[in-house]
């Protein structure tokens, strides 16, 4: 099982929820003011996130050393 | 400025994040070792960036926002020259010893190298200081979320506190470090798209520089005399002050930030812990001073319809509101919420390191010393928990404090000046000096906050100080004023150490080997490759330094 205490899944999982949450708010509030950079800023936060989720994931205690 | 339900859900998310690191912490905390020491198990890069994220605190996101806006690229001062050679003497020369002696904190090394007299100052004078400190973060969280929010005072005080109250109880200092690296990268990804749309507002990097006086774009370029720059200080008062004297002082024997180092897994880990830390940082007047810039340079944009607020006086800008009132003004809701949880991290990260810094020096340093010795470890990680409990509620306390007397935050700044600039002496003489002795250093920390008190009080800068009833000097700015206080608190220290070591006794060779450089075999690095050597970092940090600063001449 993977270690759920490796920082790199906490900082992933957060930063991928956020990501998701604007991106879904951008979609939802399509004529507000500002949905765009909500859609772009969601898109850097969720591309963040899973990359950190890859780097837990794929490469266990090698980074982490 | 209104906050939405989107706004809140964020806000809320991180809160849930935070205090989950807690619990998933607390099923590692078996010792006070685990609790005050993270069981010395942090890896580097961890280390690194916790190392400058206790440092990211309230003061310095929403403060050098301020300079920025006020003194403008001068800010970055505090950075290149004020922070960056500090870690990489830490790193370089520093660490071996503090991790190499296994003290467990800065007063402890001091109790190693001199003697009980001279850790006891250090340990009362610091959790007096990390208390205030965290005191003051929490109350400059509240007053700014009363004015942007509206929300009460009270409210932001025991939600920021309750939740840092939760982490650091559970999980001690690895939560924190956890909490603080998180909040790094909240800091830094919530802040930098604020720079990237206001720069692209203000009409590109030309835009904005075009929009700023000359004085404000420049690092370097106005710092001959202190009545051509908007800060107010020369050359050598800042080079000597903040450049070795405050910068060495706070990077190399601050507890808070050190720490954070010596929680490194080996002495390879803690050596490279603040030069890693250092690449960051340097880049991170990118993030919190440029605002400040923008700030001015859209004041200036036509159809930005952005106006920096003024102070309730309505004639003097109220620079402290540059990033807030950015945040407001650029991001739409959503994105907003980011911001305002990062300034939420931002106040807590600062509180967090405070508070995990006193309750290491209270457990280890006073009480397991002068009050409880010997006792099972279970009881020092119950004076731990017990004593982190302590330092919330004394935060809270001290806020209100603040509250009433205002004066009270620019008297505590001082006093930490007067502490914290000759104790850089005391380590310097300490660490490359074996004939220095307890009672030198003792007597000379003494000497060197005396010797501050009385230079601020016979000294006068924006009608402040000047208290001893003569005033021998008048300065261009408080911060000029400052640095002199530093540049004649270390030099007193220095020399009043020497003089009584001088005349008392030193304490045997074998004693000191591991503390002192002279009588310390130095760490064999032949066998790692070249970058991942201390000193070739270190080479790759002065430089790219160098560089910045001659890019932003």
């Amino acid at each position: 099982m993977k270690n759920i205490l490796d920082l790199r899944f906490i900082i992933g999982a957060f930063f991928a929820v956020v990501g998701i949450v604007l991106i879904g708010y951008a979609l939802i509030s399509r004529s507000a003011d500002g949905h765009q950079m909500n859609m772009y800023g969601g898109a850097v936060y969720l591309v963040f996130g899973l990359l950190m989720l890859i780097l837990w994931f794929f490469f266990p205690s090698r980074i982490q050393e | 400025m209104k906050l939405h339900f989107i706004d809140y859900l964020i806000i809320a998310l991180y809160f849930a994040f935070v205090i989950g690191i807690g619990f998933l912490i607390r099923r590692k905390v078996k010792s006070s070792n685990d609790f005050l020491m993270s069981g010395r198990s942090i890896p580097l890069w961890i280390a690194s960036l916790a190392f400058i994220s206790a440092n990211l605190g309230a003061q310095e996101v929403i403060g050098m926002a301020a300079s920025g806006a006020k003194y403008g690229i001068m800010t970055s001062h505090f950075y290149w020259l004020g922070a960056i050679p500090a870690m990489v003497f830490l790193g370089i020369f520093m660490m071996p010893f503090y991790y190499g002696s296994q003290a467990r904190s800065v007063p402890e090394y001091l109790a190693k190298r001199y003697d009980e007299k001279t850790r006891a100052f250090n340990a009362i004078t610091f959790a007096v200081m990390t208390i205030f400190s965290s005191g003051i973060s929490l109350y400059a969280l509240a007053k700014l979320f009363e004015v942007i929010l509206g929300w009460s005072f009270e409210l932001s005080i025991y939600l920021a506190a309750g939740i840092v109250l939760i982490y650091t109880f559970l999980g001690g200092l690895t939560s924190a470090v956890y909490n603080e690296v998180l909040q790094f990268f909240l800091i830094v990804l919530g802040i930098a798209p604020l720079v990237v749309i206001g720069i692209y507002e203000a009409g590109g990097w030309h835009g904005v520089v075009s929009r700023l006086p000359d004085s404000m774009t420049h690092a370097w370029k106005y710092m001959g005399s202190a009545q051509d720059n908007p800060m107010g200080v020369d050359v050598w008062s800042l080079a000597l002050g903040l450049g070795f004297v405050l910068s060495f002082g706070y990077w190399c024997t601050d507890f808070l930030v050190v720490q954070r180092a010596m929680v490194a897994r080996n002495m390879a880990s803690a050596e490279k812990t603040p030069l890693i830390a250092a690449f960051p940082k340097m880049f991170m007047p990118f993030v919190v001073i440029l605002p400040g810039l923008i700030a001015i340079a859209l004041m200036h944009t036509p159809g930005s319809h952005y106006q920096l607020p003024y102070k309730p006086d309505g004639v003097t800008l109220d620079y402290d509101m540059a990033l807030p009132s950015l945040l407001a003004h650029d991001y739409p809701r959503g994105l907003l919420g980011v911001g305002l949880t990062a300034l939420f991290a931002s106040f807590m990260s600062g509180m967090a390191g405070n508070v995990t810094a006193f309750n290491t020096v209270w457990t280890y340093d006073i009480y397991q010393s002068y009050i409880q010795r010997n006792k099972p470890d279970k009881h020092y990680l119950h004076v731990g928990r017990v004593a982190t409990v302590f330092g919330i509620l004394a935060s809270i306390a001290t806020a209100y404090l603040a509250r009433s007397f205002n004066n009270i935050m620019d008297f505590l700044q001082l006093v930490f000046g007067f502490v914290n600039a000759p104790l850089f002496a005391t380590f310097f003489l300490g660490m490359f000096w074996k004939r220095t002795t307890g009672h030198g250093a003792f007597w000379g920390l003494i000497g060197g906050t005396l010797a501050a008190a009385c230079t601020h009080g016979l000294t006068l800068a924006e009608g402040k100080g000047g208290w001893l009833g003569a005033n021998l000097h008048t300065f261009h700015s408080t911060m000029g004023q400052n640095f002199v206080i530093a540049i004649v608190a270390f030099t007193t220290c220095f020399l009043l150490t020497a003089i009584i070591s001088l005349f008392t006794r030193a304490h045997p060779e074998q004693q000191l080997v591991g503390l002192v450089y002279s009588l310390t075999p130095k760490p064999n690095a032949g066998h790692l490759a070249w970058y991942q050597k201390p000193t070739t970092l270190a080479v790759i940090v002065l430089v790219l330094v160098l560089l910045l600063n001659l890019i932003f001449m």
